[in-house]
């Protein structure tokens, strides 16, 4: 078995740089020379040819974040789903996505005259704790309603999500007909999500927060390995449920928080990365946490890739291409669900 | 351990962070010594400039155009698509000396992303007025340094001079069409609203500001006279046929009398060069 868990994450790790390396050259943008030399001529010369440019400043930063925000997403939905012990509780479905764009809005529209005073890094942080608020608030709501005596309750928890859903897309759909900032005008970005607004402050900003949040989330496989016994179980084998509980929560909020903040809602990904994976290892969550996010990592940028190429000049929002992927999927657990009432 | 492994990997993190931040301070010093521009790659995200550069005689240098961009129609330029879903990538692709487009079109990320690529971008406020297009038509010139644009101004003031006032001002509707479930009305602070004003009429839903949905109560209370569409909205509701089957149309003067007046979508809200001919064949078919 552990022969067999390296040969996957070996396999996964090349599909990743394989993945890397096709995204680096394929664009609208053909590049005149090789890339290690418009590197080198960035790196002697500190000034931007349009090659360089659209190299250092476009793609690579906005494939690094679709790398972040796939694993982020997939890390996130696969602890969520070890929480609530139901393959349907991923960031999108049960609103949290929906929460964190919510408060993004409010931020974008309300908070426009302190923004544009402030660093790009520190606007950038704003942005996203307040996303992380907002995911945070949604999660603690629809735990609370989900949850009694340590049971999760499904129904509620996925019919918590179509409120905050609701609730958030008309909020949002509001606040972009009212507002004046461009950046809100754009529904599509927040329905579907995009990584063209890339660039190396947001890169740095959700690579510091995915790595933090990932190292402490990929120690809790033990924890949701127990947790799958039961609440009260796992506690008598001397688990400390409540602090972890907490702390999958509040890492998960962050970390889907700050992702959905620069990249607006990306669906399905929590949901797919981790399914797939079960099929083959079953739910083990010491294997799954790391290998949902070489996954998710993977999955992600080439969608990304994919809604850069397929209607060039123009891209495809990448939602369309992961709800693609992810509805079928959906349908294919909800089918599995009605087989077991 | 891991404690140390988070925190160095935070360390490295904020230290790239600030590094960036350094090389941004440079990156903006060149951007002020940049201030020749060179115009023999253009891409413009805007049909009247397009238009404006055709009739500079510069149509050849345009490599790239927007979706609005329809005159010419033998411009060989890629077309880009509309300008909101547009990349900063496929405009760099065409390698360009000079971007134009107009300050409401273009959003802020790709504004940044161009601006940062060292491409001169150059940001025209349109405003749909005969001055407004006047100074758009004077600042592509200024930025082509070509001189030969006067005669363009006076074409516009002389043709629109040629406008009499209507006995009665007729109430002109203009409805924006994508098919029979898409249908906008045009407020005030539009180009049609402008347009409308420029050829002597009234425009009907002057209550309204920007585009709004139609309602077939709203159409019954402004009872337009004359119904305007660009050829296009009209093809798409199934010529004036089709008109008339929309709720409410044909209870108003401009149903009854099938008073339904089309012309090309640039041509008419465009406010470019040609917008002289525009108001006197708006004028026209409004009599």
């Amino acid at each position: 078995m552990k022969k067999k868990i390296a040969v996957y994450k070996i396999t996964f790790f090349l599909l990743l740089i394989v993945a890397l390396v096709t995204a680096l050259y394929l664009g609208a943008y053909d590049f005149s020379q090789s890339m290690i030399e418009i590197i080198g001529t960035y790196l002697r010369t500190g000034v931007h040819t349009p090659d360089s440019y659209v190299l250092i400043e476009l793609r690579i930063p906005r494939i690094l974040m679709a790398v972040l925000t796939g694993s982020a997403l997939a890390i996130s939905g696969t602890s969520l789903q070890g929480l609530f012990k139901n393959p349907l509780a991923s960031p999108d479905l049960i609103g949290i996505t929906s929460g964190a764009v919510l408060f993004a809005a409010l931020t974008i529209v309300f908070g426009s005259t302190v923004m544009h005073l402030l660093p790009p890094f520190f606007r950038y942080a704003l942005l996203s704790i307040m996303a992380f608020l907002g995911a945070l608030l949604t999660m603690l709501f629809v735990y609370k309603m989900a949850t009694s005596n340590g049971k999760t309750h499904i129904l509620i928890l996925l019919l918590s999500g179509v409120a905050i859903t609701a609730l958030t897309g008309a909020v949002t759909g509001f606040l972009t007909y009212i507002s004046t900032e461009e950046e809100l005008r754009n529904i599509t970005f927040w329905s579907l999500g995009s990584l063209a607004g890339s660039n190396w402050w947001k890169v740095c900003l959700v690579f510091i927060v995915v790595a933090f949040g990932s190292i402490q989330l990929l120690r809790k496989g033990k924890t949701l390995n127990a947790l799958m016994l039961g609440e009260k179980e796992a506690a008598h084998l001397g688990f400390d449920i409540e602090k972890n509980k907490r702390q999958i929560i509040v890492i998960s909020s962050l970390m889907v928080g700050s992702v959905v903040a620069f990249n607006g809602t990306i669906g399905f990904i929590g949901l797919v990365i981790p399914y797939i994976l079960r099929f083959v290892f079953n739910s083990n969550y010491n294997i799954l946490l790391p290998l949902s996010m070489l996954l998710g990592a993977v999955v992600l940028l080439v969608a990304d890739t994919i809604s850069r190429l397929i209607v060039i000049p123009a891209e495809l929002p990448i939602g369309i291409l992961t709800a693609i992927m992810g509805a079928p999927i959906f349908i294919s657990i909800l089918i599995n669900y009605k087989r077991k009432l | 351990m891991k404690k140390i492994l988070t925190i160095l990997t935070l360390a490295v993190a904020i230290a790239g962070c600030n590094k960036k931040e350094d090389k941004k301070n440079s990156a903006d010093g060149q951007d002020v010594r940049a201030t020749e521009i060179k115009t023999d790659r253009i891409v413009s995200l805007n049909g009247a400039i397009t238009e404006t550069l055709a009739s500079m005689d510069a149509s050849g240098n345009i490599v790239g155009r927007d979706v609005t961009s329809t005159f010419p129609a033998d411009l060989k330029a890629t077309n880009l698509g509309h300008v909101r879903s547009i990349t900063a990538e496929s405009i760099l692709a065409l390698k360009p000396t000079v971007v134009f487009g107009t300050t409401k079109d273009i959003n802020p990320n790709l504004n940044e992303q161009l601006k940062n690529a060292n491409i001169s971008l150059i940001l025209i406020n349109q405003e749909y007025t005969v001055d407004g297009t006047k100074k758009l038509i004077t600042d592509v010139a200024t930025t082509l340094k070509k001189d030969n644009f006067q005669p363009i101004l006076d074409n516009i003031s002389s043709k629109i001079a040629t406008v009499k006032p209507f006995v009665k001002k007729p109430k002109v509707l203009f409805i924006y069409a994508r098919g029979a479930g898409n249908l906008m009305v045009a407020g005030k602070e539009t180009p049609l609203h402008s347009m409308i004003e420029l050829a002597g009429a009234e425009n009907a839903a002057a209550d309204l500001t920007d585009f709004k949905p139609l309602t077939p109560e709203a159409l019954l209370t402004t009872n337009p006279d004359v119904i305007l569409m660009f050829d296009s909205g009209l093809k798409s509701l199934g010529g004036v046929e089709g008109l008339l089957k929309v709720e409410g149309i044909a209870a108003t003067n401009a149903g009854k009398n099938k008073k339904v007046v089309t012309m090309d979508g640039q041509l008419l809200s465009g406010f470019g060069p040609r917008l002289g001919e525009a108001v006197v064949e708006l004028h026209n078919k409004l009599q």
